[in-house]
This record gives C-alpha cells, sequence and structure tokens, in this order.
C-alpha cells in the first residue's frame, strides 16, 4: 500500500461523500457503543470494532457513528455493543464476536431484524443512574 | 490480562483521557532489542498516595464504580514489562499530569505480541474528548505520527464510521511503510 497523505485522506474523503450524495434513500441514522474498558479489551473488543468497520464498509452502510465507552458493569458479558438506530428497539448485546458483529451490522443496521441470542437488555442500573462515564 | 501491547497502550491513553488531559502524546520506539514506549498527558495528575494505590490491582478509586474493588489497567502493564525483563514507571504531579514509561526486551519469549496498531490508534484517536492526542512511531531508521488535530481538521467527525475506516487505512498505510531494522 502507498503511504497516504493526509491530503489523501481529504481527497477520499471527498470521493465518498460525492458517492454518498449520489445514491438514492435516505440512510438511516444510528450510534453503536463498543465497551472498551480494561475488561472490553481483554475479551477482544478491538476485533469487534475492526469487523464493524468492514462490514459496514462493505455493505456501504453510512451516517452510523461508532462510539466506545468504558465499562458498562457487564464484564461477564464483554465484549458488549450498544445499538441505537432510528425505528428499532434501543438494545445491548453481550458477548459480541466478529461474528455476532457482522450479523449486528447485516439485520439489526439495516433495520431488518434484532440478533436476538445475544441480546443483554439494559446497561447495569447503578450506573445509568450515576450517569456512566 | 492483556493479549498484545496495543492492549496495554490502550488502556493508558484511556486513562489520560479519563484524567482530563487536554494533550496527550504516545511515543513508540521499537528497535531491535528493546521495545518502549511512553504516554505524556497533562490531565490532573496523582498525589503520591495515589500512585502507590493505583498499582496495586485491588483498587481503584471508586468514581466510576462505586462498589469496585480492583483497577487492572496499570497492574498488567507493570507484570507485563517485569515478565520481559522490562520496566514500567509512573511519574506523575497533581494538576500537572502523569508519565507512563514501559521498556520491555522484544525478543523475550514472554513479551506479549504487539498488537494490530492500525486499528489500536484509531480507537485510540476517537475516543470521546475534545482534547488532542498525538502518536509517534520510531525505528532505528523511520518515524511517523498523526495527531487528532490534524485528523478532525481533514475529516470532521472521528466517530463517523466511514472516517473511521479511512483513518484506519491511512495509520495502515504508516504502518506498512515504516521501516525496521532487521
Amino acid at each position: 500500500m502507498k503511504k497516504l497523505t493526509l491530503d489523501d485522506l481529504r481527497a477520499l474523503r471527498n470521493s465518498k461523500k460525492k458517492a454518498m450524495s449520489q445514491r438514492d434513500g435516505e440512510a438511516k441514522s444510528g450510534e453503536v457503543v463498543i465497551g472498551m474498558g480494561t475488561c472490553g479489551i481483554a475479551a477482544g473488543a478491538k476485533s469487534v470494532f475492526d469487523a464493524f468497520l468492514d462490514e459496514m464498509e462493505k455493505l456501504e452502510i453510512t451516517n452510523i457513528v461508532i462510539k466506545q465507552t468504558g465499562c458498562m458493569g457487564l464484564c461477564f458479558s464483554e465484549p458488549t455493543v450498544e445499538v441505537a438506530t432510528e425505528n428499532m428497539p434501543h438494545v445491548v448485546y453481550g458477548n459480541v464476536d466478529e461474528e455476532t458483529a457482522r450479523r449486528i451490522v447485516r439485520d439489526h443496521l439495516t433495520g431488518t431484524a434484532l440478533v436476538s441470542d445475544h441480546i443483554f437488555d439494559k446497561p447495569s442500573m447503578d450506573i445509568i443512574e450515576k450517569g456512566g462515564k | 490480562m492483556h493479549a498484545t501491547l496495543c492492549d496495554l497502550m490502550m488502556d493508558l491513553v484511556q486513562n489520560s483521557t479519563e484524567a482530563d488531559a487536554s494533550e496527550i502524546e504516545l511515543t513508540i520506539i521499537e528497535t531491535k532489542e528493546q521495545i518502549e514506549f511512553t504516554i505524556k498527558d497533562n490531565g490532573k495528575g496523582m498525589s503520591k498516595e495515589t500512585q502507590t494505590k493505583a498499582i496495586d490491582p485491588f483498587y481503584s478509586d471508586g468514581e466510576k464504580h462505586a462498589h469496585r474493588r480492583v483497577g487492572l489497567g496499570l497492574p498488567f502493564l507493570l507484570q507485563t514489562a517485569e515478565a520481559a525483563d522490562g520496566l514500567a514507571t509512573i511519574e506523575s504531579e497533581e494538576g500537572h499530569g502523569t508519565q507512563v514509561h514501559f521498556y520491555a526486551k522484544a525478543q523475550h519469549m514472554d513479551l506479549p505480541p504487539f498488537g494490530h496498531f492500525a486499528s489500536t490508534a484509531t480507537l485510540m484517536l476517537s475516543q470521546p474528548t475534545q482534547g488532542n492526542l498525538s502518536i509517534v512511531r520510531k525505528t532505528e531508521t523511520d518515524d511517523y505520527s498523526v495527531t487528532r488535530e490534524e485528523l478532525v481538521e481533514t475529516l470532521g467527525d472521528l466517530n463517523d464510521s466511514q472516517n473511521l475506516t479511512l483513518i484506519k487505512a491511512y495509520i495502515e498505510s504508516m504502518e506498512e511503510n515504516l521501516e525496521k531494522a532487521g
């Protein structure tokens, strides 16, 4: 691979933007939050992040932001991923490996189905009450 | 236990972010004999007392999780350095910032693998913070650097999934072209 410069990066960004605006249909917006605490990292959250990026790129899914959060108090079910998209229930997935991440992109982010066997429900209540960090 | 050195660095950069640092510098120096990295921030720092406690795996400041009695980030780092004939040190001043330094023998059989730096750096750079992060990667004969500020200026929202893919490709391209001795 050629060494990219910031100018290359800017050009790539602009060409992607152009391609997006030429495509039909309204892309649904949403947010994917990956638990990246010590527990999440140790359980493989980094490869989950890679899988999300890769699958979203393949399916040309845009308008989704991927954020990170610390531990949600669910260390035993790491990696955990919270997904909030338009027209779909707000879900916390637990024990998400690379394949599950790809399924979440294919099913949940496209707005067709939830990945039922990995739904954890809600983050630990004491953390929600304190606002979390 | 963390599987790679990248995981350890990720944990430390998060510590700096959580210490409300506006400037974080991660410098990684890889030579044939040694691997070394330093994370320096201008965050809130720690008192001498807290520094001693921070390396105890059964200590946590309790701010994030009220009932938790473990904090494994720094203990993992110390353990890894010790296992690979190296050393990890923490220097910190309350109100001024913290600097964590790690080195270990590159060829040591108990040194964890380096890990995939492009995804790690992408995650570090897209952490929820307004502060800047500079990453400097050096070998004996080559180096490159990347900063959060320049990426925000070039791409805009760093959490946008397409921008994340671009950042990863950008860093991958620099990793691939980084000359390593021997």
